[in-house]
């Protein structure tokens, strides 16, 4: 009797863990889920004036990504200072490969963020005034080197 | 309706029905009062030589009970983290991840969400090259002529 109760508690101690790294562990494997810029995506992504795109393990002229997910977002001004203060808080141990600066405001960076896993993840943001102010904010997860992604990237026009 | 209490016997009266019992003289009743009595634990040592043999009755009676090994529970509990992790992994994957969300309005076509992805990698690739040709056509003389004759020009 003692024996079958006992059995019964460790069973329910399963179920219990299993429910636990189902819903505590796994959708913290997602390695952009870490990051502020994720609210920008969250925000932004279903408004009027914002281009949304999310890619996942699909070949783009080249370009082997595992993830990449872009927004771009017209004549919002408010929706860019939200973006500079989320890559604020992103690039806390990453990499500035680049950064633009105008009239004390950041216009354009490049991230290298540390490697999650086997991942090498890149945030790239620009904002361009004219001849319409317009955000492009860019998440990219890939296999291949993330210096080797923005050479790539960058050699592309 | 006569409600039957379940009863333990304690020590005293297990003595008096042991001694009835070796005398052939228990009724069913007490014969089931003692093999309950017996099969408990942390008797007294004295009762070791009775216990025995109702402990061998208690056994025929017992059912096998459902009994889990002790590596075999640990097996199974991988099995189900491990089951309970892969059938979320293929419902995450099952979500449509390649989409393109358009002024609010969502599309899966493919086409179009690999041009508009382009599109905005372009728009990096652009502005980045655009600043670099700024940097460029920056003449480092020319600027620091200019520079000087904003001095020469308040001095005038």
């Amino acid at each position: 009797m003692y024996k079958k109760e006992n059995d019964m508690r460790s069973i329910k101690m399963y179920v219990f863990i299993a429910l636990l790294v189902a819903f505590g562990i796994t959708p913290a494997l997602k390695a952009q889920n870490d990051l502020q810029i994720n609210r920008v995506f969250e925000l932004y992504g279903n408004k009027q004036g914002a281009v949304m795109v999310e890619l996942t393990d699909e070949m783009l002229e080249g370009y082997d990504f595992s993830l990449f997910k872009s927004i771009t977002i017209q004549n919002n001004l408010p929706a860019a200072d939200f973006i500079r203060k989320c890559l604020q808080k992103d690039q806390i141990g990453a990499k500035k490969v680049k950064q633009v600066v105008a009239n004390g405001i950041i216009t354009s960076v490049y991230l290298q963020l540390p490697r999650k896993g086997k991942l090498f993840r890149l945030i790239l943001f620009n904002e361009s005034i004219k001849p319409s102010q317009k955000i492009t904010l860019i998440y990219i997860e890939s296999k291949n080197d993330s210096e080797e992604v923005l050479k790539l990237i960058l050699k592309k026009k | 309706m006569k409600i039957r209490r379940k009863h333990i016997i304690n020590i005293r009266e297990a003595d008096l029905l042991i001694e009835k019992y070796y005398d052939g003289l228990t009724s069913v009743e007490e014969e089931r009062q003692l093999q309950k009595f017996m099969t408990q634990q942390d008797l007294p040592e004295r009762f070791e030589a009775d216990k025995s043999i109702f402990g061998y009755f208690d056994q025929k009676k017992h059912k096998p009970s459902f009994r889990i090994y002790p590596i075999l529970r640990w097996v199974a509990g991988a099995a189900v983290i491990l089951t309970a992790v892969f059938s979320l992994h293929l419902f995450m994957n099952t979500q449509p991840s390649n989409y393109a969300c358009i002024d609010g309005k969502k599309t899966t076509d493919i086409l179009k969400i690999k041009s508009t992805a382009l599109a905005s990698l372009s728009e990096i690739s652009s502005t980045a090259n655009e600043v670099d040709e700024g940097f460029k056509n920056i003449n480092n003389l020319e600027l620091m002529e200019q520079q000087l004759n904003v001095f020469s020009e308040s001095d005038n």
